[in-house]
Formats: C-alpha cells, sequence, structure tokens
C-alpha cells in the first residue's frame, strides 16, 4: 500500500483499528462475564487491564512506518486549528513578523540591487575596469590628485584609451564610455512635433561586444561605426524604446535628428541591459560611437584633445590573465603616455607626471555611482531594519513563549495521555513554522510596498525623464532570505517552550497551573523586553538624532535665500538651431520677457545656479604672484551670470560692486570673487583691483576683481566642509585663450541652464506662466522644469530625508512592537498572579498598591532596558557621526526626549494589565482556585 | 491481578510467538493473546499495549495478511493469517531460536558448572 494510500484511507483504518480494539475489549468482558463477575463490574476491570486504549492506538499507528507523514498532516491541521481559535494572537503575530520581515527584506532588496548585483552581462566576472574610483565628467590635465593622493587615474582621454586598446594583450577586448551624459534633443526624420530629450552616452565601437550583449531588435554598434568617415547611427536602450516610443519597431532603420544632425538607429539593445554605468541622473536612452562626437559637440568636442579625460574604460581580461600584472603593463604604458606628452604639460604637471598611477578593479558591477552614494545609507538602514527585526522576533518569542506557558497544563494533560515528548515538539514547530511562514508571506507583501516607498522617497523629486536601475520587486534570493528569518524565529522561540513544558512532571504542572506568584515568572519573558526597550531606545534616538540633523541641513545659512526664489533648468539654444553669437542677446530677451510676468521682482540667468546639481572649477593664477607649488592647492568654481544675479538670488554683497548692464564685450573683463576666494587668495590685501585667471600664468591678467560677495553654496555635498573659492563672470565678455579646451569651456560656459526668479509672495499660476513666456521665446526651448528654490533645496536633500523617515518608521514601529511586548508580558503575569493578588487584596492590599505593583515591575524591566539602551544609543550616536550634520552624537536632550516617549509608551503598555489587576475581586480569585 | 509467573519477553520474541500462532490458522488478536497464555501454561501474558503494534507491524511488513470475519461469537473480527513472506520468515526465525537457546544454554551451564 502506497503512503499516498494511506494518508487517503487513513479514516478507513482508523476506525478499522478503532473496531478491532473494541473487539478484543468486548471479548474479553464477555469472557469475565462468564466467570460470574457482574457486567459493570466485568467492564471496569477490563478497562483498568486495558490502560490507555490510546496509547495503544498510537503505539499501532507507530508501528505502521508511514505514521511521520500522516502525523505531520495531522499536526498542520492542529496547528492551523490552533491559530483559527486564537484570532488575537495570530494576527498579531503574523502583523509583528510581517513588519520585521518586511522591513529587513526591503533594504535587503535594495542592498541586493544596489550593492551585490552585477550587470546583466555575458561572464561578468571576466569584465575588469581601468580605475577604482567612479567619477564625473571631465578631467583635465595629465595629473589626476585628488584628496591629496597622488594621481590615481580613473578617466582617461581617447588617445591613451587607443593606445591602451592596441597595446594590452591581456584584455581580450576593452571598451570605452563617457563617464558622463549627453543631453540629446532627438526628433524623428520629418515629424513636425517638438523634439524630446533624451539622454546619450559615447561609447567605444566595441562597447556591446566586450560586454557580451547582443540585440533585441536590428543590431548594435561595432568598431566600422567607430570611425569619422562612418555614417552616423545609434543605439537605443529597451527601457527608452518602450517607454518613449511604445515599442514601435519601425524605430529600428529610422532616421532621427539628434540635436539637429541625422542618425540611424540601427538597434535596441536587450531588455534588462542599462548599459554600464550606474547612476540615479540619467541612465542611457542613446547609445552613440565616440567618432560622433565632433558632430554634436563641434569646438567643444574632447575627442581629439589629450588634456581632457573623459572616458571610462572597462575590457574582459582572458582567462588566466593576473590582475596585478594587468596593472604593472597599464602603469607602464601610463607613463610611457605621458611622457610622450611632457611638452605640453604645465610646470606642475611635470612635476609629477612619475608618480601618476592606475589600479585596475573588478567590473562585473560596472561604474556604479549609486553603490558609492548610497551604500552608506543602505548599510545604515540595513543595520536599522535588522534592529526592528531583533524587536519583532523577541515580540514572537514573548507572544510564543506566553502560549506555551499558558498550554502548560494541556501539555501536561497530553503527557499523561501518553503523548511522546518528540511529538509534542514537533507539533510545537509546525504550529510555529506555519506562522512564521504566513508571517514571512504578509512580510514579502509589506516588503514590496516598503521598497517602492524608499524608492519614491530617495527619487521622487527627479523628473521623469530619469530613470533609475533600480525595481522594488523581491527577487527570489531576497523571498528565501524572508523565509529563512522566519523560520529560524519560529524555530528557535517555538519549539523552546514546548521542550521546557514537555519535560515538566505532568502531576506538577496540573497541580501548580494556576497558583503562580510573582518570583516564579519566567526569565527569559523579561530579558525579552528589556531588549526590546533597549533596541527600541537605540532606533529612537537614532531617528532623532538624523531628523535634526536633516532639519539643520535644510534650515542652514547657504548663502542666498529661497524664499520666493524659482529655478528653471533648460537645455542649451543651441540644440534648438542658435548659433553662439546670438546666445548674448537670446538671454537677454528671455530676462526681459520674463520679468514682465506681474510678481515677477527679478530674473537673472546663470550657467549654473546654486544647488542646481552642476557646477565646474579649473586651476587659477594671479597676478603678480609666482607659480604655485604642485601641493598647492589653487582650484576655483565659476560660473557666468546676467545682470542682477546676486539680488535676484538673494546674496549680500560685501564690497565693491556687482556685475551689472555695462560689463559687456566693449569693456574690460571684469569678475566678482567670493568671500572664501578673497580670503584664500588675496588674504588680508584688499581684493578690489587684482587680476587673476585660468592656469597657465600668461592668462592672469584676464579678469579684474570689482566685487566681493558672500560665499554661496553652490554644490549638493560637502556642507561641513568650508566654502569653496568661486568666481562669477558676466555673460556677454568672452575672453580668448590660447589653450583648446579652456577657450572650448569658454563657449561651452555662455550657455546658460539655469534661470532665477524672484517672485516673492507666491504668484498664482507663476510655473505655468514662466513655461509659457518661454516657449513664446523659443518653441523649441528644452525646458527640463520649473521648481521654487525650497524645493531644489529639499530636492538634495533626499537621500538624507528617505534614511530619516525610514528611521522614523523603524523607530515607531520598534517602539509600539516593544509596547506590545511589553503588555503581552505585563497581562500575562497579572492572569498568571490573579489568586495572588486576590489573596493580597482580601489580607488589606488596597487598589493603588495593586497599581503600583504592577507598574513597578513593568518599569523595573523598562529600566533596565534604558540603562542598556542608553549606552547602546552614544555609541550608535558616534558610529552615525559622518552622517549628521550640526548633531553631536553625545546629545542628551533628543536622548531625554526619546526616553520619555519609550517611557510613555511603556506607561501605556503596563497602565491597561495594572487596572485589570486593581479590578481583581478577592472572592472571584481565590474562588476560582 | 495475575502478575504472580509474569516476566518480560526478550525484545523480538514476542513477533515470533505471534506469527507461530498464527501459523496454525486465521486468527484474531484476542485469541492470539488467549493461545499465548494457555500455550505457556499461564505463565505469559501478552498486553494489547504490545500485542497490536507488534500485528501493525507484521502486517505492515507483509508478513502477516488481514481479513475482517465474523467471530464465533458473531461479531466482526479481523482475523490474521501468515504469508508467504511470513512463513518463510518464521521458519528461519524458529531455526535461529533453536541456535540460539542451545547456545545460550551451552554458556549457561558452563558458568553455573565453573561457580559451583
Amino acid at each position: 500500500m502506497s503512503w499516498l494510500r494511506r494518508l487517503i484511507s487513513r479514516k478507513r483504518m482508523e476506525s478499522d483499528l478503532d473496531k478491532e480494539l473494541r473487539f478484543h475489549f468486548e471479548s474479553q468482558v464477555d469472557d469475565k462475564m462468564q466467570s460470574g463477575i457482574s457486567e459493570s463490574e466485568a467492564r471496569r476491570l477490563t478497562r483498568l487491564e486495558f490502560g490507555g486504549i490510546d496509547q495503544v492506538k498510537e503505539d499501532c499507528r507507530e508501528s505502521r512506518g508511514t505514521q511521520w507523514l500522516e502525523s505531520i498532516v495531522q499536526d498542520i491541521r492542529y496547528g492551523l486549528r490552533q491559530l483559527r481559535k486564537s484570532p488575537g494572537f495570530t494576527i498579531t503575530a503574523v502583523l509583528t513578523l510581517a513588519l520585521g520581515i518586511g522591513a529587513t527584506t526591503a533594504i535587503f532588496t535594495l542592498v541586493q540591487q544596489v550593492m551585490l548585483q552585477s550587470l546583466p552581462v555575458n561572464r561578468p566576472d571576466e569584465l575588469w575596469r581601468i580605475g577604482d574610483e567612479p567619477h564625473c565628467c571631465n578631467w583635465p590635465g595629465y595629473s589626476q590628485d585628488s584628496d591629496g593622493e597622488s594621481g590615481d587615474w580613473n578617466l582617461f582621454p581617447r588617445e591613451a584609451y587607443k593606445l591602451f586598446r592596441a597595446n594590452t594583450p591581456g584584455f581580450e577586448d576593452l571598451a570605452a564610455l563617457q563617464a558622463g551624459n549627453q543631453s540629446l534633443a532627438v526628433r524623428r526624420a520629418g515629424s513636425a512635433g517638438p523634439a524630446e530629450t533624451a539622454n546619450g552616452e559615447f561609447v567605444s565601437g566595441n562597447f556591446f561586444q566586450t560586454l557580451g550583449v547582443s540585440a533585441w531588435r536590428g543590431r548594435l554598434l561595432v568598431d566600422a561605426d567607430d570611425r569619422e568617415s562612418a555614417p552616423p547611427v545609434a543605439v537605443m536602450s529597451f527601457h527608452a524604446w518602450q517607454e518613449k516610443y511604445g515599442s514601435d519597431p519601425s524605430v529600428v532603420g529610422s532616421t532621427y535628428q539628434i540635436n539637429g544632425r541625422a542618425f540611424t538607429i540601427i538597434g535596441v539593445a536587450p531588455a534588462g541591459f542599462v548599459g554600464a554605468t550606474i547612476v540615479d541622473w540619467g541612465m542611457p536612452d542613446i547609445w552613440l560611437p565616440l567618432s560622433t562626437e565632433p558632430l554634436l559637440l563641434g569646438g567643444a568636442a574632447r575627442i581629439k584633445n589629450p588634456r581632457v579625460a573623459w572616458l571610462d574604460l572597462i575590457g574582459r581580461v582572458r582567462p588566466g590573465t593576473n590582475p596585478k600584472t594587468l596593472e604593472a603593463q597599464l602603469q607602464s604604458e601610463l607613463h610611457g603616455w605621458l611622457a610622450s606628452h611632457l611638452a605640453d604639460m604645465t610646470p606642475q604637471e611635470k612635476a609629477v607626471w612619475r608618480k601618476q598611477t592606475l589600479r585596475v578593479s573588478p567590473g562585473g558591477a560596472g561604474f556604479s555611482r549609486l553603490r558609492k552614494d548610497y551604500g552608506e545609507s543602505l548599510l545604515l538602514l540595513m543595520v536599522t531594519a535588522c534592529c526592528v527585526l531583533l524587536v519583532a522576533c523577541a515580540n514572537i518569542a514573548n507572544l510564543l513563549l506566553a502560549r506555551g506557558l499558558k498550554r502548560r497544563q494541556q501539555t501536561a494533560v497530553r503527557v499523561a495521555l501518553g503523548a511522546s515528548r518528540q511529538r509534542l515538539v514537533r507539533n510545537a514547530l509546525i504550529e510555529s513554522v506555519t506562522l512564521s511562514l504566513i508571517g514571512g508571506a504578509a512580510g514579502v507583501a509589506v516588503a514590496w510596498a516598503g521598497a517602492r516607498l524608499i524608492l519614491y522617497l530617495a527619487f521622487h523629486m527627479l523628473e521623469r525623464s530619469t530613470w533609475i536601475p533600480v525595481q522594488a520587486s523581491p527577487s527570489v534570493l531576497v523571498v528565501l532570505f524572508a523565509l529563512g528569518v522566519s523560520v529560524l524565529t519560529g524555530v528557535i522561540f517555538g519549539v523552546a517552550p514546548a521542550w521546557m513544558s514537555s519535560h515538566a512532571e505532568p502531576v506538577e504542572a496540573m497541580r501548580g497551573a494556576n497558583r503562580e506568584v510573582g518570583g516564579g515568572r519566567p526569565w527569559a519573558q523579561k530579558a525579552l523586553v528589556i531588549a526590546q526597550a533597549a533596541i527600541s531606545l537605540v532606533l529612537l534616538s537614532a531617528a532623532a538624532m538624523l531628523g535634526g540633523s536633516l532639519r539643520n541641513l535644510e534650515h542652514q545659512d547657504f548663502g542666498f535665500s529661497p524664499e520666493g526664489r524659482y529655478l528653471v533648468r533648460i537645455d542649451s539654444p543651441i540644440l534648438s538651431g542658435r548659433k553662439q553669437e546670438q546666445l548674448v542677446p537670446f538671454y537677454r530677451e528671455i530676462q526681459d520677457r520674463l520679468s514682465a510676468i506681474p510678481g515677477v521682482r527679478s530674473v537673472s540667468c546663470a550657467t549654473y545656479a546654486p544647488m542646481s546639481g552642476d557646477q565646474t572649477g579649473h586651476e587659477i593664477r594671479i597676478q603678480g604672484r609666482p607659480e604655485p607649488g604642485p601641493k598647492d592647492d589653487v582650484s576655483a568654481d565659476w560660473t557666468r551670470i546676467t545682470s542682477g544675479f546676486f539680488e535676484t538670488i538673494g546674496a549680500r554683497m560685501l564690497a565693491g560692486r556687482t556685475i551689472h548692464e555695462d560689463d559687456n564685450g566693449n569693456t574690460r573683463h571684469v569678475a566678482v570673487i567670493n568671500e572664501a576666494f578673497a580670503k584664500k587668495f588675496f588674504g588680508n590685501q584688499s581684493a578690489i583691483g587684482q587680476h587673476f585667471g585660468p592656469a597657465p600664468l600668461r592668462n592672469a591678467g584676464t579678469y579684474e576683481v570689482v566685487g566681493i560677495v558672500q560665499n554661496i553654496h553652490y554644490v549638493r555635498w560637502g556642507f561641513k566642509d568650508p566654502a569653496r573659492p568661486m568666481y562669477y563672470i558676466p555673460e556677454a565678455q568672452t575672453a580668448r585663450f590660447d589653450q583648446l579646451d579652456l577657450q572650448s569651456d569658454e563657449l561651452l560656459s555662455q550657455n546658460l541652464f539655469n534661470i532665477v526668479l524672484w517672485a516673492p509672495g507666491h504668484p498664482a499660476n507663476i510655473l505655468m506662466q514662466v513655461k509659457k513666456t518661454l516657449a513664446e521665446v523659443d518653441p523649441n526651448l528644452m525646458i527640463y522644469d520649473v521648481q521654487p528654490y525650497s524645493k531644489v533645496i529639499q530636492g538634495t536633500f533626499n537621500q538624507q530625508n528617505m534614511i530619516a523617515s525610514l528611521t522614523w518608521l523603524f523607530g515607531a514601529v520598534g517602539l509600539v512592537l516593544a509596547a506590545i511586548g511589553l503588555y503581552g508580558v505585563t497581562a500575562y503575569g497579572v492572569e498568571q498572579r490573579t489568586s495572588e493578588i486576590g489573596v493580597r487584596m482580601a489580607l488589606g492590599a488596597d487598589r493603588g498598591s495593586v497599581v503600583a505593583m504592577v507598574l513597578r515591575g513593568a518599569f523595573w524591566q523598562v529600566g533596565i532596558g534604558l540603562g542598556v539602551g542608553i549606552p547602546a544609543a552614544i555609541g550608535a550616536g558616534y558610529l552615525m557621526a559622518s552622517q549628521l550634520f550640526g548633531v553631536a552624537p553625545w546629545n542628551p536632550l533628543l536622548l531625554a526626549g526619546a526616553t520619555v516617549l519609550l517611557g510613555l509608551a511603556a506607561l501605556v503598555a503596563a497602565v491597561i494589565p495594572a487596572r485589570r489587576a486593581a479590578s481583581i475581586d478577592p472572592i472571584q480569585a481565590l474562588r476560582s482556585e | 491481578m495475575k502478575t504472580k509467573d509474569r516476566f518480560d519477553l526478550p525484545q523480538g520474541t514476542l513477533d515470533l510467538l505471534i506469527m507461530r500462532v498464527v501459523a496454525l490458522g486465521p486468527i484474531h488478536g484476542y485469541a492470539i493473546a488467549q493461545r499465548i497464555q494457555q500455550m505457556s501454561r499461564e505463565a505469559l501474558q501478552v498486553q494489547q499495549g504490545s500485542l497490536y503494534p507488534a500485528l501493525h507491524r507484521l502486517e505492515y511488513k507483509k508478513l502477516l495478511a488481514a481479513t475482517w470475519k465474523p467471530s464465533e461469537t458473531g461479531r466482526e473480527a479481523k482475523f490474521y493469517e501468515l504469508t508467504a513472506k511470513g512463513r518463510a520468515q518464521l521458519k528461519t526465525e524458529t531455526d535461529n531460536w533453536k541456535r540460539l537457546t542451545e547456545l545460550v544454554g551451552l554458556i549457561l551451564k558452563g558458568t553455573l558448572e565453573g561457580a559451583s
């Protein structure tokens, strides 16, 4: 008989067994009656001789061999029945598990995708990149020193790439890709509609081949496409093809106007492939061959300029290649290449070129900015989520322990009736595993929603055109992780109480079941509550610190006033067909037209406005000073502005004058510098009237300083760092430089990408009006967004906001769970001590003292929890110090706040059972025994 | 209670006794217990707690087969009989038992002689 049939015919076998034993019983009774004993006496004797009939049955089932399977089915049914019978317990447990597992899994989903995942390419482990830090976007010059460390090369010019590719046999193939992105205006040839914006990325012809990716539609780029004479072609990403072009098959093979040039889209990259760069701003929609860069950028193209490093390099190594050997070879190639450019190096570069070096690093994960930018935050969140999971597990443990203890009497009865210890433990095991699996399933649902929430919090300020290759749906690995955690929790805390109570002597258990006094309560439960209180305190204080840090960040003095200001981000008017010499009048017109909108007080344009996300800098030289040494930091950030900029943005002039209408092509070249610039380069000297210019030294006379403005925080990072030196030059003045790269920057910077409006008092419809007016000036002008400045600043702190919000959320969940835990333990204690409390009250204890007794017990546990939690919270503060802004790790006020919050939650959780204890009727309590 | 002459059966012996009794013809559980008691001159009393698990074990191992038939009192009872496999098993086990008791007897005899 197969085990399956046995399972199915279980009912019949059960009745057969019963019938068989009953026959035996009756026969024995008959025999006794024949020897003259009365029937009732015969039955009594037989029953005595027979012993436990259920024990016999159990042994018979056992000897059938397939017992375990039958009984597991039985146990699962039994377990489900038990869970159904106590919905309060089940719902609490499932919710607790769902929250704990959900939080951990949500974070783990993101950790896995951001930190652990490889590119979806062929054999990613064979990919190695040259360089070990992700950088953006251009690096000028022959030395790549950063943070005082000399020459760790990460970006390369095309010339060096070609050299490496030709001379390094360790690479089967070596590809280059742009380390930034290129904004594109794309329009189907012959279509009349407005052009669409897209992110472009220049890549070498062998890019797809190196990664081992094949086309979804059409074909991908090959080396033949990456030649100057080749017809311009481009490849579209699957995501862009699906989202922007509705998976239209006719895209492949069609001609598109890209920034006014005709390109043929030759293919679509496969689904899931998003390139080799993972960033949170602008994943590539279109890949273009490197050779088309001059076609799109004209004079600003970098492809022929050996002084501008702008390419990331990634290669597939031949099997068996030693990375160390490869690194050494590439280093010597780098030196050889640098040596060939000694003639055009600056004196500083000449001093350090021998110290320039490079490192190779595994490239299977591509160039992930995301990994670099979010790694620390995700780690912090992972730790926080694990704390929540710990609190949740402690709660589950507590619930199961209390349940196990409550059932002690029942367990004792079952032991007395002959249930084996093994069976009891297995029973508990199955029940708690079933419970955890339900919780785990609910947790996966919570995780899915949670990951979406995190993505929303982290990235919702970004416009729709940027898309992040991170999904909220948990992968198989993550689901397994969740199930593993839940089952483990269930096994540990479900089996322990069953094991303990199955070891109890049945008689003892049954006798003492109702007579519990305070001292006899299990230490395990108290320890769990203490741990919960401690962890909750750490979570709450971490949340308070991160929240305070976020508040400080958002409300710090940025050096301008965001109130009543708006930021407009546009693309270059050259994309919509203007010539370089038309730019100045074009921005003049924009400024005039926008100023005419009712409610607008002033308007100004800038290459980059503060906190818009972009900034640029270079080395400068002061007139009358010697060449700086190789270790001196002489860099300064700069931007072009139109008249009235400082007034519009709300920044204060400290000395001299601002830039005005009369600073044009016919007058001397002027600059306004910031306070940090004046302090750094002129010290106590008066800065006004001094001259400076971009390196090399012979440009030092270019600009005359006419004013000093307060420090305006420009970049979206480094809020703890001292202000960076910066200078502002008028849009209408262009200098002539002999250096190719300086000249191309000079022309490029005349494209003013940001417009700042000052329109106090929230004029109605201002955003629409601005868009409408800009469209009137140039219907083809690409407008990215129009935002109040306060929102721009908020967007800067999305990541901090996400961390603080989630830590608050986790802290709140932890607090609620801890309160539930405390409530559970206290309520259970009161229930167990009903008769003791009855005796106390009968002997004269009043209600107040009973309440006090219960509260005292609860607060003892919370007190010890605080004793453990406060030092832990301070320690956590020190560990988080790098994430905090203007919040000291040792912060008594925040800590006191968190303690009060925890105390209040504990009070609520303990008062309910305490009141119940006080309402015990002594007579009732004593009688029930 | 009849406890005076009872002693515990060595492990595995009960199976052998059951098969021996069943070999005499189809028989139900109660009768098996009775028969063992009679054949051992009331010295062995098989408890239900051992008998039925043993019967079920033997049935599961396909040494016994069972059918439901009316008993001598008219009630339906589960009658066991030996299968071919059971018959072979009975034979080997009986031989084994005989050899074992012989050997054990030999040794015990020797020891007793040496000790006296």
